[in-house]
């Protein structure tokens, strides 16, 4: 392995550290005996038994600790673990196999394999993920049984950088207080068990690294930084001392940031500036709150609709804007209906090959000719409306001609619902200002929404005829030329006349020399990726 | 034997809370319950079991129950079932 072996993923919890590394190979569990005979069958029985007692009973206990922790999430995971130990149809299907001999231990296995599999084969992603729950109580019962002592997490005396393939939920829990500094693993996305607990303890996470994590296992070092999504295996000084910086920064900042995090964002003129959070899955909005969202001013859904082979059902999607509206409570959440395009393929959508993907049939103009691509999505915000204070957002919008057609939509789906009895909310409704001719003609359409809110990522590309991912057009890629600023001032203005506010929902809302242009031309909401908003309020109320 | 159907009201389904719910009401009868759902039956006890079955709000399930408290758990259950989730 080369020294400075640099391991790319997924930012998956924010910051920094750097610390001996620690391998925990996730072993595959082998029975220690395949069979035994007659005259054991009680004696293996009554193992059996306790040993479901002590795994159940030690699960009780983590849960109950994460829930004094506050971690209430966690705890419902371990409780559910609890159960499935429990579970009377797993108990009797391995007494079953120990009566015709086979041992327990291989029993257990099997047994937690067959309803791993069950799992597994499930539509519902969710109930999918549950396989490795099954697996994970399972293994435990059968390590239990074989008296073998996990070695490794619990026995860790040294803060230490844990590289895994990947951690259950029983597996981080068993790690000792303080004694992990991050967690580099090489599968996972932001939304495994480990990713969500990483967050919610602040320990600093990249996931996802893949087969590179073979390269680092022989590191002693490990320099992570969970904000960036990267790792360094066996960094060299330059790189601890950088890393060491980092940290340093982080935590100056940190402590500096802390007084500004949950306070109002108001200029030196007194004028309010709601400060809000870009989040991009139901999972985020906990983390959002904690670091001082006053609402969602961008929730992209784009999320539900990616990497599955079927469109996600009203339910499915019901639950997660549900869940950010609960979550939110009476602080606003904008969901921006769909926006893909050719670039992504969409489940049961015939999507031509097209040159030009972001100037090509994406956004609203793909929704209003796909309706049960459409529909499903406007029932479920409105159906989710009730738990919280829910607003629309169109993207993509050029005319008037679009916004009615959607606003129609939107009006069927409240009387389908009225009539099915279904309960639902209002909602209000916005347009993304991110197409010239939107922000151009912007007194045409203010007068029929709620809100504006403006994209500038693609206001800039659109505007500047500049390709957002091109790196030879750096200079072409900022909101922060006059042609852009221009329509963000006729924005404002007419958003003004109708008597409506104008968010910015794009990069430049956590940039800090364009902050202060925004609010000078009238923006009143800045909404970012959520570890940005302490700084913004801090320049904000430095204005 | 009793048995009776019923529609799944709670909106996640028969998993999470609402299973929850449910199969803590079941471990409180002894007579034998299955749940019934597109011909495949069961063990109501079992949330294993149960969750692998699936059953999604709008889905219509069977209850059966066979032993001493027979009816009373057939009614409890269809009426945890009919019930939106609480808050």
């Amino acid at each position: 392995m080369m020294a400075g072996t640099r391991l790319t993923g997924v930012a998956a919890s924010e910051g920094v550290a750097v610390g001996p590394a620690l391998v925990h190979v996730l072993m595959e569990l082998k029975p220690e005996r395949e069979n035994i005979s007659e005259v054991e069958v009680e004696e293996e029985l009554g193992r059996f038994q306790s040993a479901v007692e002590v795994v159940a009973e030690k699960l009780s206990a983590t849960a109950e600790e994460m829930r004094e922790g506050g971690s209430e999430k966690e705890a419902g995971i371990f409780e559910a673990h609890v159960e499935m130990a429990e579970d009377p149809e797993f108990q009797s299907e391995v007494e079953e196999r120990v009566k015709r001999l086979e041992s327990p231990e291989g029993a257990v296995i099997s047994v937690g394999e067959e309803f791993a599999a069950l799992f597994a084969g499930m539509e519902d992603e969710y109930m999918a993920a549950r396989a490795d729950d099954v697996r994970d109580v399972a293994s435990q019962i059968a390590s239990e049984l074989m008296g073998n002592e996990t070695a490794g997490l619990e026995a860790l005396a040294e803060p230490s950088v844990i590289l895994a393939l990947n951690l259950a939920p029983s597996d981080t829990a068993r790690i000792p207080k303080g004694m992990a500094l991050g967690f580099v693993i090489a599968e996972g996305s932001r939304t495994s068990h480990v990713s969500i607990m990483a967050r919610s303890f602040g320990i600093p996470a990249v996931v996802g690294v893949g087969a590179a994590l073979e390269d680092a296992l022989g590191a002693r070092m490990v320099a992570l930084d969970g904000t960036e999504g990267y790792a360094v295996a066996d960094p060299d000084e330059d790189v601890i001392s950088d890393f060491e910086q980092k940290q340093k920064d982080a935590a100056a900042e940190a402590a500096l940031l802390e007084e500004y995090k949950h306070a109002e964002a108001r200029t030196s003129d007194g004028h309010r500036i709601e400060v809000a959070a870009n989040i991009g899955s139901a999972e985020e909005a906990e983390g959002a709150i904690a670091w001082g969202a006053e609402g969602v001013g961008l929730f992209r859904t784009e999320f539900l609709f990616m990497k599955r082979t079927d469109l996600p059902s009203e339910e499915e999607q019901y639950e997660a804007y549900r869940k950010v509206a609960e979550e939110f409570g009476e602080r606003p959440v904008i969901i921006r209906t769909m926006d893909v395009g050719g670039d992504k393929d969409l489940p049961g959508v015939d999507q031509p090959e097209e040159e030009n993907p972001f100037l090509g049939w994406r956004g609203i103009r793909m929704c209003l000719d796909v309706p049960e691509l459409f529909k499903p999505q406007l029932r479920a915000i409105l159906r989710a409306a009730p738990y919280g204070k829910l607003r629309i957002m169109f993207p993509m919008v050029v005319d008037n001609v679009e916004l009615r057609a959607a606003k129609e939509i939107l009006e069927e789906c409240r009387e389908e619902l009225e009539n099915e009895g279904t309960e639902y909310g209002e909602v209000e409704v916005g347009v993304m200002v991110e197409t010239p001719a939107a922000a151009i003609r912007a007194r045409d359409i203010a007068p029929e929404v709620s809100f504006f809110s403006i994209g500038t990522n693609d206001l800039v590309q659109y505007t500047l005829a500049a390709d957002r991912g091109n790196e030879r057009l750096t200079r072409l890629q900022s909101a922060d030329h006059p042609a852009v600023l221009d329509l963000i001032g006729k924005t404002c203005e007419a958003a003004r006349e109708a008597g409506i506010w104008v968010g910015v929902c794009g990069e430049s809302a956590g940039e800090p020399d364009m902050i202060s242009k925004l609010v000078a031309l009238g923006v009143t909401e800045l909404s970012m990726s959520a570890p940005a908003i302490p700084r913004v309020k801090k320049i904000v109320s430095k204005l | 034997m009793v048995e009776k159907e019923a529609t799944v009201v709670p909106e996640a389904g028969l998993h999470a809370r609402p299973a929850a719910r449910f199969i803590k009401e079941a471990k409180g009868y002894s007579s034998d319950i299955v749940v019934v759902k597109d011909g495949r039956e069961v063990n109501a006890k079992s949330p294993l079991r149960l969750m692998t079955l699936g059953a999604r709000h709008g889905d219509r399930v069977v209850i059966r129950a066979e032993g001493d408290d027979e009816e009373v758990a057939v009614e409890a259950l269809v009426a945890i079932l009919s019930e939106e989730e609480e808050e």
